[in-house]
């Protein structure tokens, strides 16, 4: 075959690789426009219950994380603790504040804090993922890109307090 | 460092490479399905996220095609009925250097993703991702594996090294290989979170394993034990070709045809580690196989001084170019060099199904002839031995106007071509122009690298 045609078809299939996986993910960036936002504030007509369990050691971590919004006491307004998770990179437990079954507020009591980086990561982290869990009002929130296993033990953290309140 | 071994392409026949191309690209996309399914696209938003996102992508399409780069060259028998070990080795190659700068990709942009992510300088971005990413140290080293790879196996250096050496530093790919793998188990974001990816990736690793332990190991040995394939004889050709026959028991099972290859590997010092592709230069029996090497390389001068009894790995057979390529009833075959080992074998074979057989044997001086005495005293074969360096000859007797001369009514034969790369070349040019249809030109080298 002529060198010059192999040449172009070689680059030709490096660039074809390149631009595919660039495009993957533009792709999915644009499907991004309208999707989520923190959502919705508690309805009315909360079930009375009044389990507030305390799950676990909740003291111990600085409570980092940028959730710190307070919570105006409606009347049958709950706190449950979430366990505690252990990451690499140090452990996360949450609390969520309830409403009846409606995640209300979602406070971090412990996050990864064994590095400058996992503290700084854990504070981007944190808020994206507090507002994710109000906006689906369930554990099943997608990870934060550069903070997988925070994402992660957040999501259990939350799960195990959903399946106690 | 050439190794010339013709492997005939009957381009119809051999389609199924489309299915292949189709099935590797779906797992690709499929790849690229598990990122997707595990991203939230309003995580996408800062150039930070959007440079890790990529680089992640990258990461997991890079390793993917470092598995297939491996499925390639696995010796899969479907696969190489429906692609050709030729072809495969062809792709291989060309996307060994793509696959590496991928990785490159890779691992630069999770840097400046973290860097982004961070406000970090470079420097401490990479410090970053070395101290806090888990199984990176391995991941490093095995990257710089990939890198010795695709430098050895670059254009540049890949014929000033020797055969063995980059033989060498390619098997080194497979320590990379499992080196990489843990990182991305316990660093990569979809197969943390996702168990379904995790053990689908898991699978896929161990699928190719198992492939390659099948095919390119316990295969190869067992077939050992039972043809116990030794060397019986060397005989020298010419001053610098050596025939090598080998003995073993029920050499009929390998259904090795005329014009096919194997790659082999000599159990003695200084040929164990390395196999070689070396075409059969007499059709096999049941008991006997004989291939024919000209000294190119530090390996095919060693082999001259091989010993009876050496043991023999043979992995094969390999290759198209074979009677079965056929359409016509008059065949020419032009050999060169070396060439003449499968061309020899595959002349008996087409004289056996009949037809009127020509052979064009291009050499540079008569004392280059190899196996003269058997292409004389082949009966029905008409040789033609057209010796002479173009310098000396003033021409070349293998261009357009020489074949025309030769055989005027080229354009109804099939020609089977086996040479040097640039006179099978330059014969496939001058084919074309005098007409002969590219479904009758059967012509192909075969090279490892």
């Amino acid at each position: 075959m002529n060198p010059t045609l192999t040449r172009l078809r070689r680059t030709g299939g490096l660039a074809a690789l390149l631009a595919g996986v660039g495009v993957v993910v533009a792709l999915k960036a644009t499907g991004a426009a309208p999707a989520t936002h923190p959502v919705a504030l508690p309805n009315a007509a909360p079930p009375p219950s009044h389990t507030a369990a305390p799950a676990s050691s909740s003291a111990a971590g600085a409570p980092a994380g940028g959730a710190a919004p307070t919570t105006s006491a409606a009347p049958s307004q709950k706190t449950v603790d979430g366990d505690v998770s252990q990451t690499p990179y140090g452990p996360v437990q949450v609390e969520l504040v309830m409403t009846g079954s409606r995640i209300v507020d979602v406070r971090a009591l412990q996050l990864p804090s064994d590095a400058s980086r996992s503290r700084r990561l854990a504070q981007i982290a944190a808020p994206t993922l507090r507002s994710e869990v109000l906006s689906v009002q369930s554990a099943q929130i997608d990870t934060v890109s550069g903070a997988t296993y925070t994402s992660q033990g957040y999501a259990e953290s939350v799960q195990y307090a959903l399946d106690h309140a | 460092m050439a190794r010339h071994h013709a492997v005939a392409r009957p381009s119809a026949a051999r389609s199924g490479h489309w299915v292949v191309r189709a099935a590797l690209l779906a797992c690709g996309i499929a790849v690229c399905a598990i990122w997707w399914s595990n991203t939230n696209a309003a995580t996408l938003r800062t150039p930070g996220d959007a440079a890790t996102a990529v680089g992640r992508v990258a990461g997991l399409v890079g390793a993917y095609l470092v598995l297939v780069q491996l499925m390639l060259l696995a010796r899969l028998p479907w696969l190489e009925r429906a692609v050709g070990l030729d072809r495969l080795a062809g792709w291989h190659r060309g996307l060994g250097t793509n696959v590496v700068i991928l990785l490159c990709v890779h691992v630069l942009l999770v840097v400046i993703g973290v860097g982004l992510t961070d406000q970090d300088t470079p420097w401490s971005a990479v410090w970053e991702v070395l101290t806090t990413y888990p199984d990176i140290w391995l991941a490093v080293s095995g990257m710089a594996l990939f890198l010795a790879v695709a430098i050895t196996s670059g254009r540049a250096l890949r014929a000033r090294l020797s055969y063995e050496v980059w033989y060498w530093v390619h098997v080194l790919a497979y320590v990379g290989i499992a080196l990489t793998f843990f990182h991305q188990i316990s660093a990569g974001a979809d197969f943390v979170v996702d168990p379904t990816a995790r053990a689908l990736w898991i699978t896929m690793y161990c699928v190719v394993a198992a492939c390659v332990l099948c095919w390119r190991v316990a295969l190869p040995a067992r077939r050992w034990m039972r043809h116990a394939l030794t060397v019986e004889r060397v005989v020298r050709e010419t001053p610098d070709t050596v025939s090598i026959w080998l003995r073993g028991h029920a050499l009929r099972e390998l259904d090795a045809e005329p014009g096919q290859f194997f790659l082999w590997r000599f159990v003695t010092v200084g040929h164990l580690w390395t196999a070689h592709p070396y075409s059969l230069s007499a059709p096999a029996t049941d008991r006997r196989m004989r291939i024919t090497v000209k000294a190119a390389g530090d390996h095919s001068r060693m082999l001259a001084h091989l010993r009876r009894g050496v043991p023999v790995f043979a992995e094969g057979p390999f290759g198209h170019f074979t009677a079965s390529a056929r359409t016509r009833r008059a065949v020419l075959l032009i050999a060169g060099g070396s060439g003449i080992g499968p061309v020899r074998a595959l002349a008996e074979r087409l004289l056996a199904g009949g037809g009127d057989v020509e052979l064009l044997y291009r050499a540079s001086s008569w004392q280059d002839v190899a196996l003269r005495t058997e292409l004389d005293r082949m009966p029905g074969l008409r040789v033609r031995y057209l010796v002479g360096r173009r310098a000396e000859l003033g021409f070349d007797p293998l261009d357009r106007r020489g074949l025309h001369k030769i055989a005027p009514d080229i354009a109804h034969r099939d020609v089977f071509v086996c040479g040097p790369a640039g006179m099978t070349a330059a014969v496939q040019g001058a084919l074309r122009e005098l007409g002969v249809p590219r479904t009758q030109i059967h012509t192909e080298e075969f090279s490892l690298r």
